[in-house]
């Protein structure tokens, strides 16, 4: 006959004295100290963690490939479904961007003869690399992605990451030949900002949600619905003038809606953009003064693509491009 | 290689956890939370290993992948482990609607000690409802990953299949 008492209660009352309670206890306790020195940031835990993400990355590598041609196959059928109503859009949306185009050229002589009348100094142009994203992170703690560039591509700690829509997030852990990238919303992103036409500054934090918490704003600031969000650079880490987001809710609970689509990134571009504030966050970044985009050395000697600046346009339809390839290196000009 | 088939299974689970699938943030606790219920789902499954210092290395390995603190996964597949090697096997018990609760049980536990956890760990309250949306849907999937370990394990259901289910359909 089946015994019917709870199976739970049903086994040997436990022993602390049995060698197996032990190592479970031992367990209990290996796990409490992990978490302990996670959240101190201990140093060991940390070369630790780089070691052998370095080690597994090329096995998630390889795993990720199923995964992204089935999402790439999801999104072509999605396309084909919706094929015709998508022609009269793109048909559409090429209509307006022709007229931008025009006015674009008609500023862009504008503004070049504005800067000669003015003798403006150009700006530094912007180095990148694209790579792909091969994992992305789950649970409570982080939103975060491992993408396949490092420190042998010239990646170091706190470079901007964008892709063809906007800024991704930045990059807060780098090994030799995968980096890890600290989303927008995660819980622990801080990008300082401007936000609309007349640059008010503010802070958006993620809060693990899909869109970011728009803080710190002047009393006297009044953001509407709908207006961009850049990146300031006052953090001294970020490139000022990266896509963000556009502004969404209500007074008193804005909130920005991120331009990238965070949960389903593919192809993302690092941008090599060297300040000193970064020399406190990463150790590697050679000390001194250095330029404020200078490409790493390897790739300046190697790199083919590296001769000549592009609009940051012209980039995101690069980065558009590189989905299935290997990282690149190419030159950038920041948008203003 | 049956052995290890406890072992290879969850830690193609956890690969499957940390690969880009491009889920809504919403559901980004559903397949760390699969990898628990496949640790419990084994300690309970007759005749099949995992012993917990396995579980506890494949949570670890959840957490590298996922860039989380390291030790939160590990303790989470670890209280898996525990409850699952104490909830009797399957075939004892013959009562899978007993584990099924059991597990239900346990999930909720779990959620609401992640939250506390990941809450504690970052000194403000977390998100709550993508924990709770996670531990309701594994609940839901309880019965296809277990109907999935049995038939990794045999490559068939078969009579072991009738002796579990016997009670709880």
């Amino acid at each position: 006959m089946r015994e019917r008492g709870s199976p739970l209660f049903r086994r040997h009352r436990p022993s602390w004295r049995a060698p197996v309670e032990l190592l479970s206890f031992g367990l209990y306790f290996l796990c409490a100290v992990l978490l302990v020195l996670s959240r101190i940031g201990h140093g060991a835990i940390a070369d630790a963690r780089d070691g052998l993400v370095d080690l597994t990355a090329p096995l998630l590598e390889v795993a990720s490939i199923p995964a992204i041609e089935a999402r790439r196959a999801a999104e072509r059928v999605q396309l084909y479904a919706a094929a015709f109503d998508e022609v009269d859009r793109l048909k559409k949306e090429n209509e307006n961007l022709k007229q931008w185009e025009w006015q674009t050229k008609l500023l862009e002589r504008k503004v070049a003869h504005l800067r000669s009348l003015l003798n403006a100094v150009e700006e530094p142009g912007l180095v990148f690399a694209t790579g792909r994203v091969i994992a992305d992170a789950r649970g409570p703690f982080v939103r975060s992605a491992l993408i396949n560039l490092g420190r042998k591509d010239g990646v170091h700690i706190g470079y901007a990451v964008i892709n063809g829509d906007g800024l991704v997030g930045r990059t807060v852990d780098a090994g030799e030949s995968f980096a890890r990238v600290l989303l927008l919303n995660d819980l622990n992103s801080r990008i300082p900002v401007l936000v609309g036409p007349a640059g008010v500054r503010g802070l958006a934090s993620g809060d693990n949600s899909a869109e970011l918490q728009l803080d710190f704003l002047p009393d006297d600031a009044k953001p509407y619905p709908g207006d961009e969000v850049y990146t300031s650079g006052s953090d001294g880490v970020l490139p000022r003038g990266l896509r963000v987001g556009v502004v969404t809710g209500t007074p008193g609970a804005f909130k920005v809606r991120p331009f990238a689509e965070l949960n389903s990134l593919d192809a993302v571009s690092v941008l090599f953009f060297d300040t000193p504030a970064l020399q406190r966050a990463d150790p590697q970044v050679a000390p001194g003064p250095v330029a404020l985009s200078a490409p790493p050395t390897e790739k300046a000697e190697s790199a083919t693509t590296a001769s000549t600046s592009l609009p940051i346009a012209a980039m995101m339809e690069h980065v558009g491009a590189a989905g299935a390839l290997p990282s690149v290196g190419g030159q950038a000009q920041a948008e203003r | 290689m049956t052995k290890f088939l406890p072992a290879l299974s969850v830690l193609f689970a956890v690969i499957a956890t940390a690969v880009p699938w491009g889920l809504p943030a919403d559901a980004t606790f559903i397949l760390p939370l699969v990898v628990v219920m496949m640790v419990f789902c084994w300690r309970t499954i007759p005749g099949a290993a995992l012993p917990p210092a396995g579980a506890v290395g494949l949570g670890l390995l959840a957490d590298l992948m996922s860039g989380g603190p390291l030790g939160y996964w590990a303790l989470m597949c670890l209280i898996g482990a525990t409850v699952g090697g104490r909830a009797g096997s399957l075939r004892e018990s013959s009562d899978f609607a007993l584990h099924w609760l059991i597990w239900s049980a346990l999930v909720s536990v779990l959620a609401g000690f992640g939250w506390l956890l990941a809450s504690a760990y970052y000194f403000r309250w977390i998100d709550w409802w993508p924990i709770a949306f996670g531990a309701l849907t594994s609940i839901v999937l309880f019965p296809v990953v277990l109907h999935g370990l049995l038939w990794v394990r045999h490559g068939r259901l078969g009579p072991e299949r009738n002796a579990i289910f016997r009670g709880g359909s």
